[in-house]
Order: structure tokens, then C-alpha cells, then sequence
């Protein structure tokens, strides 16, 4: 298949430090990417090597077929990228930074349909475009960022983690937008450390910890790794009956509570059971990266010293 | 409660404060050790003081004549100076611990606890009351370390610590009023400029009187804190009345800050923010117009600041020149020794002149230059490259722009110096090649600046002041100071094409030219293999 980006043997070193080690991605052409990791796993620093802002030590890698260090910026003109943390000309305001942006990925800002693209996204995201970006709060400087990726066209969107700052309310507009771009075509990378908003995006996810990935496939493949947690009281509840359940994974009992994961796909089979057995103090988590890291691996995490 | 306030705040200030009272204290004992050194005897000063009398260029800059002791000297020619820049201090502090507390969040802390919302300006106000006595005290330290009469050495440090006050107040007050922390220190900073030329100005179309040597100055220095401070005619007259004034204003002004403090809400200026545009201009669309964006208040600030330096040299060159050449040797000696020997006193004051010129066009290179520093350090380097904007475009960018603001300065420099010079020995051509000249040497600092970038980003903006100042020292100073011929030499500016004078060279001005291209070239070649490194 057709990949916008392809990665092998990514090497990355600060100093001492290796933050990419032998990182291996590929992102076909139309899917929209999920790249998990908790911070400091070395997605930023993938991130800056895909848009040239930084340089590989070693590995190869190619965004659009292209070397995206020596063609940064005639491929600048196809991706539009949305950085972690959003830092604007404080004496611009946000509209004057959208245009610019626009114009310096060589979209063109004078055309009616620009004109009605930017005014739907400015409303949508409630962004009033008339205030200097030194009085934008954190969250208002990621949505001129990602009026700027949105409101020209481009054929792969990186982003990264692009919601931190926004409210739920402009989570929802972020995700309807980033659904019509991917409708349309166009390629997404969207790196996250929250593992429900990777999982409602994307059709595959990439894994990465300690500077490599350690899984990749689509949600169907890594669906063990999204296994909701229950736990409840034990009382004098027979949870044996659970444990024979299909779906029901590592049930074990301790401090008086009973404690066990279910495939997603399994939980409506497992409610009726519940309800028979009278629970008490039933508690429900999704899954949550630190906890997947953490069970999967054993992990702490921080970056790994060369 | 107010003890806590204070005593945090004074503790987050203490090296800033440190830094103002010594300088303060140097720069009194200097302007004592200056007069000392240059008007000695009673002869050199009463000549001079003939001079200034009659020449409103210079007393705009200067002072009230008040007299021809060493004391009335100083008064003349470091009160106002002084005290502007004791206003200064004052203002950036009052907003400093203002608005800009309140836009990071800081003051909200604070107004959320028991302080309230009155005790913070409180504790603001006595904290930059604490301050300018303290600088007071530094002050007239200064000047009696240096030797002057103790009444007076009080007085002209007190009359600094009341502008000091009566600033404040104007902070506190604009402080309440304005949208911004910035739009506040800017208008503050404007007011405390302002009242230094409006006394300017009273001092410039005042009534001399030769006879005593002294001067009573127009009514606009009635209007400026620092024209009252200049009344109190210090070592003189030694007359406390206009601090009685200066302290009721800045009562009036705090009390009246107090009461709008009372009507606001934390974070906002009684003045709503402007609205700023929704849409970019078409200027606003490539790395070169965003650079001229960000630059072009500090550029037509350098640019108007060098001009009005020319404008300065070139209407001294006739007059004032000449009259010294007449007052004494000392003076004449000096010029020819920095501008050059091998000319008249007027062609050596005109080369003078072009090389102070080329210093300010270096410094223009030099800041202009350290904002890719700073634009790569907070990460806008990065939204830049990562649009279809190359490296080498950016670089360029912020380069050209630099070097363009240099030449634009120095030309408009050069016509001006040569237009109000009219009739002196050196003609207004001249003037204009001699400031052109200097083009070289200041593109030469904005080679270098952008080759430490491209190496060495963190050290940017250190190594760029620090290369202008050696440069500085050695290559135009270095006459005076006996530093060694070799060692002047690696300055630019030593090198510089000197068309005022008789006799010059114009191979340095080719070398330079040359060297700039090379150094900009290597920066080129340099920042295009290396990450951006963003701070944090």
C-alpha cells in the first residue's frame, strides 16, 4: 500500500540521550494514525524529524515520498502540523496568525472560499480572531492552530496532541473536522497520551515507548490492550461464575474487592451478570495509558540514558 | 500582611534593585570624575559655559546653567539625565508588580488571599518608595564620593528620587487605566521621556543671563517633574521648595490610582483593549513581512534615534566646534585623537560623528540579528519552518531586513548630519559618504551574530553584546586609552573609510564589505545542518 510516512531504524540522540532508538512508522495513505505514548516516549522528537525541524542521527525516513529534511519546504506545502505546545507572535492577533500561516504554507488567503472556510471554523471553535494572541489563554492558541491546519488544504495532517487545552465542547468540533478532513482523503498522525481519544479517531495506532514503537496494528488487533476495569465489593458474592465468562480477563480479589478486565465487546453479555450477583460499590474505569504501560510492560516512565 | 507583601516582593527584586543602585552610584561618581577631568579649572568651565548659553541644541540634552562651580556643572550636565533614569526605573517597577503580575496570574494568588485588593497597590507603592530613596541615597553617595558639597549632593539626589515618586504615580495611574501591561510600561516609559524634552525645551528657549552664567529657563520646565528637580538649582541656590511640590503631586496621583484600583476587575484596564485586525494585511504573508512585523517599532526606534544623533553632530559641527577649538586645546585634542589627527578639527568631528553613527548601525544589526535567537528559542522559529518556508529563506529574512534598517538609518543620517552642517569645512557629500561607509562595518556585526546563531543559538544574544562592546571599546575608544595599534585593529570599526579626512584608505571598507559576505555566507551554510532548539 501507498505510505505518507515511512520510518525505519529512526535514531535520534541529544548528547547522551537517546530519545528515538531504532523507531520504526509507517502511516498509509488515507488512514488516520493514532501515536500513543505516555511523555518523554519520544513522540515530539519523531514528530520534529517528520516536519525537518530536527535531523535523524541515523534510519531513514520519508514523508510523501520525499526526504522531509532536504524537501521541507516544498513538502510544507502539502502538510499542515499542529505542535504540542503553541507559542504565537504575542502583537498578532489570531486571525492576522491564520492567514499568515496560510499564506506562508502558500495557501492563498484573498479567495470567497477561504473567506467562508475561515469564518465557519472562527465560529465553530469560537475563536474571536480580532484579539492580540498575547491575551489568548492556552487552549485559544491551539485553536488558531488548528484553524490555520484546517482552514487550507493539505494532503496529511500531523498533529500533536492536539486537544490538550481545549475544552470538551471543542474537543467534539475538533474531532467532527478532523472526521470530514479524513472523509475527504486526506491522512492524519495524530499523536496522544489519551488512549480514548486515539481510540474514537483512529484506524491504526502506533505504540511508542522508550524511543521505538512497541506495537502497532489496528484497534481490532491491539483491542486486548483496551480492556475496560471493573471492581466491585466482594460481600459474600460468588465471583467464581465470572471468571468463566468469555471476555473476563485476570480477575483476582484483593482488599475485599473483587477486581477484573473485560474486552470491550464483551461488557454487554457481562452487565446481565452483574445485575444476578447484586454487586455493591461497582466501579467502572476505561482503560488509561499509564495503567495499559504499566500492566504491559512493567514500565517506568521515562526517557531511556544511552 | 502588607510586611509579607513587601518583603516577597522586595526579595523577587533585590538583584534588579542592586543592579540600579550601583549603577546609579557609578554614573553620579563618574559625571563628578568627568567634570573633574575635562572642566577643571574655573577658566574651561566659564568658556564652555558661553558656549552653552547660547547654543539650544545642547542645552536641550543638558540642563539649567546655574552657575561655574563644579557642582553647578554637574547639575548641568547629569541632573536631568539622572533623573530620567530614575523615572524610569520607577515606572517598570510600579508596572512591573501591577499589570504584569495581574496578566501572569500572580495577582490573582494574591487578591484571592486576605490581601485583598487595595493592599497590593499599597505594598506597590511603598515598595517604589523604598526604592527611590534607596537610589537617592545611592546617588548623592555618588556625588560626594566624588567630592562635591554635602547640601548639595542631597538636594540633586533628592530632586532624582522625587521624579522617581512623581513617575511612579503616573505608572500606578496609567497602570489602572491602560488594557495591557505592555501598553502601560510603554506609555509610563513615554510620559517620563516626555517630561526630560519638555524641560528640554524650557531649558533650550530659556532667558541666558552671561553676566552670572545662568539661565532661567521657559515655562514648559514649570510642566515636567524633572524641570522642578532642575529648580531646586542645587550647589547653587540649594532651594527645597519644588520637592515639596513634586511630593504633593505624587500623593495626588497615588491616591487617585488607589481610587480606580478600587473600580476594576484584576487583569483589566478601565480602557477595554483595541481590537486588533481579524484579517492578515497583504504585507503579512512571508517570513520578510513577518519580520518587518515584529521589528518595525524597534527598528524606527533605532533608526529615529540615530538620525536625531546626526542631526545632533551635524548642527554642533559648525558652531559649537569652532568655539572650542577657540575655548582651549584640551577639547580639540580629544576630537582629533578620536576622529583623527590628520585633519582639521571640524573634519575629525565630522568622522567622529560617522563612527558613532556606525556604532549605533552595529548595534541595530546586533538586535535585529539576536531576535532569531529569541524567535527560535520560544518556538516561532518552528511554527515558521514548518510551512513551506526554507531555512535559509527565514535567515535571510531577518537578516535583510537588519541590513536594510542599518543602510536606511546611516543614509537618512548622513543627509540630515550634512544638510545642518551647511557651511562648515566639511560638505554635505561628504557627510553622506562618511555615515555610507560605516555600512560595512556594521554589516560585518550582523555577519557575526548570525554565525553564532548558526553554531552556537544559546550564546546568541550574550556573545552579540559582548563582541559589539569590545568592538566599541577598542576600536573607537582604543586612541585614548593607549590600547595597542594590533589590537585596535580587531575592531571593524577601526578599518572603516574615513572620506572627511584628507587622506584615507578604502581597502578596509572593501575588506569588510567582503568579510560580512563570507560570515553571513558561512552562517548560512551552517544553520542549514543544525536543528532549531527551542527552549522547554
Amino acid at each position: 500500500m501507498d505510505a505518507v510516512i515511512r520510518a525505519e531504524g529512526l535514531q535520534k540522540r541529544f548528547g547522551r540521550v537517546r530519545a528515538l532508538d531504532g523507531l520504526d512508522l509507517v502511516v498509509d495513505r488515507g488512514e488516520v494514525h493514532g501515536y500513543l505514548g505516555p511523555n518523554g516516549a519520544g513522540k515530539t522528537t519523531t514528530i520534529r524529524i517528520l516536519l525537518g525541524l530536527a535531523r535523524a542521527t541515523s534510519g531513514r525516513v520519508g514523508v510523501l515520498g520525499e526526504d522531509p529534511w532536504r524537501a521541507a519546504a516544498a513538502l510544507h506545502r502539502r502538510i499542515a502540523s499542529v505542535p504540542g505546545d503553541v507559542v504565537l507572535w504575542p502583537n498578532l492577533s489570531g486571525g492576522e496568525t491564520v492567514d499568515l500561516l496560510v499564506r506562508l504554507r502558500g495557501g492563498r488567503t484573498d479567495t470567497a472560499e477561504y473567506r467562508t472556510v475561515r469564518r465557519e471554523l472562527d465560529e465553530e471553535f469560537q475563536l474571536d480572531p480580532g484579539k492580540k494572541a498575547r491575551s489568548y489563554s492556552k487552549g485559544n492558541r491551539q485553536k488558531v492552530a488548528l484553524i490555520a491546519a484546517f482552514a487550507a488544504p493539505a494532503e496529511l495532517l500531523v498533529l500533536d496532541e492536539p486537544t490538550s487545552g481545549l475544552d470538551p465542547l471543542m474537543e467534539e468540533v475538533f474531532v467532527r473536522r478532523l472526521e470530514a478532513f479524513a472523509a475527504g482523503g486526506g491522512s492524519v498522525l495524530l499523536s496522544s497520551h489519551i488512549l480514548s481519544e486515539v481510540e474514537r479517531l483512529c484506524t491504526r495506532i502506533s505504540i511508542v515507548r522508550a524511543g521505538r514503537v512497541v506495537e502497532s496494528g489496528t484497534l481490532a488487533q491491539l483491542r486486548h490492550l483496551t480492556r475496560t476495569a471493573f471492581s466491585f465489593d466482594r460481600g459474600d458474592s460468588r465471583e467464581g461464575a465470572l471468571a468463566a465468562l468469555p471476555g473476563v480477563h485476570d480477575l483476582v480479589v484483593d482488599d475485599g474487592r473483587v477486581r477484573f478486565t473485560v474486552d470491550p465487546d464483551r461488557i454487554d453479555a457481562l452487565l446481565p451478570e452483574l445485575g444476578r450477583l447484586a454487586v455493591t460499590g461497582l466501579r467502572v474505569a476505561p482503560p488509561s495509558l499509564e495503567e495499559l504501560f504499566l500492566r504491559q510492560y512493567g514500565d517506568v516512565l521515562e526517557p531511556q540514558e544511552a | 500582611m502588607l510586611g509579607t507583601l513587601l518583603r516577597f516582593r522586595l526579595r523577587r527584586d533585590r538583584l534588579r534593585l542592586g543592579l540600579w543602585v550601583a549603577v546609579l552610584f557609578l554614573l553620579s561618581l563618574l559625571i563628578v570624575s568627568e567634570v573633574r577631568d575635562t572642566f577643571g579649572t574655573l577658566a574651561s568651565r566659564v568658556a564652555t559655559l558661553r558656549i552653552l548659553l547660547v547654543t539650544p541644541a545642547v542645552l536641550l540634552f543638558r540642563g539649567t546653567p546655574q552657575g561655574t562651580s563644579s557642582g553647578d556643572f554637574v547639575a548641568v550636565l547629569g541632573l536631568a539625565f539622572v533623573a530620567l533614569l530614575v523615572g524610569l526605573m520607577s515606572t517598570f517597577l510600579v508596572v512591573r508588580h501591577t499589570r504584569a503580575e495581574e496578566e501572569d496570574g500572580q495577582a490573582d494568588a494574591v487578591a484571592a488571599t486576605a490581601a485583598g485588593r487595595r493592599l497590593p497597590t499599597l505594598a506597590v507603592l511603598l515598595h517604589v518608595a523604598l526604592a527611590d530613596l534607596l537610589v537617592t541615597v545611592a546617588i548623592a553617595a555618588g556625588l560626594l564620593a566624588g567630592g562635591l558639597p554635602v547640601g548639595g549632593s542631597v538636594l540633586l539626589a533628592a530632586g532624582c528620587g522625587m521624579c522617581g515618586l512623581v513617575f511612579a504615580g503616573v505608572a500606578l495611574l496609567l497602570a489602572q487605566v491602560l488594557p495591557t501591561a505592555r501598553a502601560a510600561n510603554g506609555a509610563s516609559a513615554a510620559v517620563v521621556v516626555a517630561a526630560y524634552f519638555v524641560r528640554g525645551i524650557g531649558d533650550a528657549a530659556g532667558t541666558p543671563h552671561p553676566e552670572t552664567f545662568t539661565l532661567t529657563p521657559a515655562w514648559p520646565s514649570a510642566l515636567s517633574p524633572i524641570g522642578w528637580a532642575q529648580a531646586i538649582h542645587p550647589f547653587a541656590d540649594d532651594d527645597p521648595a519644588p520637592l515639596l511640590l513634586g511630593l504633593v503631586a505624587s500623593v495626588v496621583l497615588a491616591a487617585a490610582a488607589l481610587a480606580l484600583a478600587e473600580r476594576r476587575d484584576v487583569g483589566a484596564g478601565l480602557v477595554a483593549a483595541r481590537r486588533a485586525r481579524e484579517h492578515a494585511s497583504a504585507w503579512l504573508g512571508g517570513p520578510f513581512g513577518l519580520a518587518v512585523r515584529l521589528e518595525r517599532l524597534s527598528l524606527a526606534g533605532w533608526i529615529v534615534g540615530l538620525v536625531a544623533f546626526a542631526a545632533l553632530m551635524g548642527g554642533l559641527s559648525v558652531a559649537v566646534v569652532h568655539q572650542l577649538d577657540q575655548a582651549g586645546p584640551g577639547i580639540a585634542t580629544v576630537i582629533n585623537r578620536l576622529g583623527g589627527s590628520n585633519g582639521t578639527i571640524q573634519q575629525a568631528f565630522a568622522n567622529l560623528g560617522a563612527q558613532f553613527g556606525g556604532v549605533l548601525a552595529a548595534a541595530i544589526c546586533v538586535q535585529a540579528a539576536q531576535r532569531l535567537r529569541q524567535e527560535e528559542a520560544a518556538g516561532r522559529a518552528d511554527a515558521v519552518l514548518a510551512t513551506a518556508t526554507g531555512r535559509v529563506r527565514w535567515l535571510l529574512s531577518h537578516l535583510l531586513l537588519a541590513a536594510l534598517a542599518a543602510a536606511v538609518g546611516l543614509e537618512l543620517a548622513g543627509l540630515v548630519a550634512g544638510w545642518l552642517s551647511d557651511g562648515g569645512e566639511v560638505d554635505s557629500g561628504t557627510w553622506l559618504l562618511a555615515f555610507l561607509w560605516q555600512l560595512p562595518a556594521a554589516l560585518v556585526f550582523l555577519g557575526i551574530v548570525a554565525l553564532v546563531f548558526a553554531v552556537v543559538p544559546q550564546a546568541t544574544v550574550p556573545a552579540g553584546w559582548l563582541v559589539f562592546a569590545a568592538a566599541v571599546y577598542l576600536g573607537i575608544f582604543g586612541p585614548l586609552s593607549g590600547v595597542p595599534d594590533w589590537a585596535r585593529h580587531l575592531a571593524p570599526f577601526a578599518d572603516v573609510p574615513a572620506p572627511a579626512l584628507p587622506t584615507t584608505s578604502y581597502t578596509g571598507g572593501a575588506v569588510l564589505a567582503l568579510a560580512a559576505v563570507v560570515l553571513v555566507v558561512a552562517a548560512v551554510v551552517l544553520f542549514g545542518r543544525r536543528d532549531t532548539r527551542p527552549v522547554g
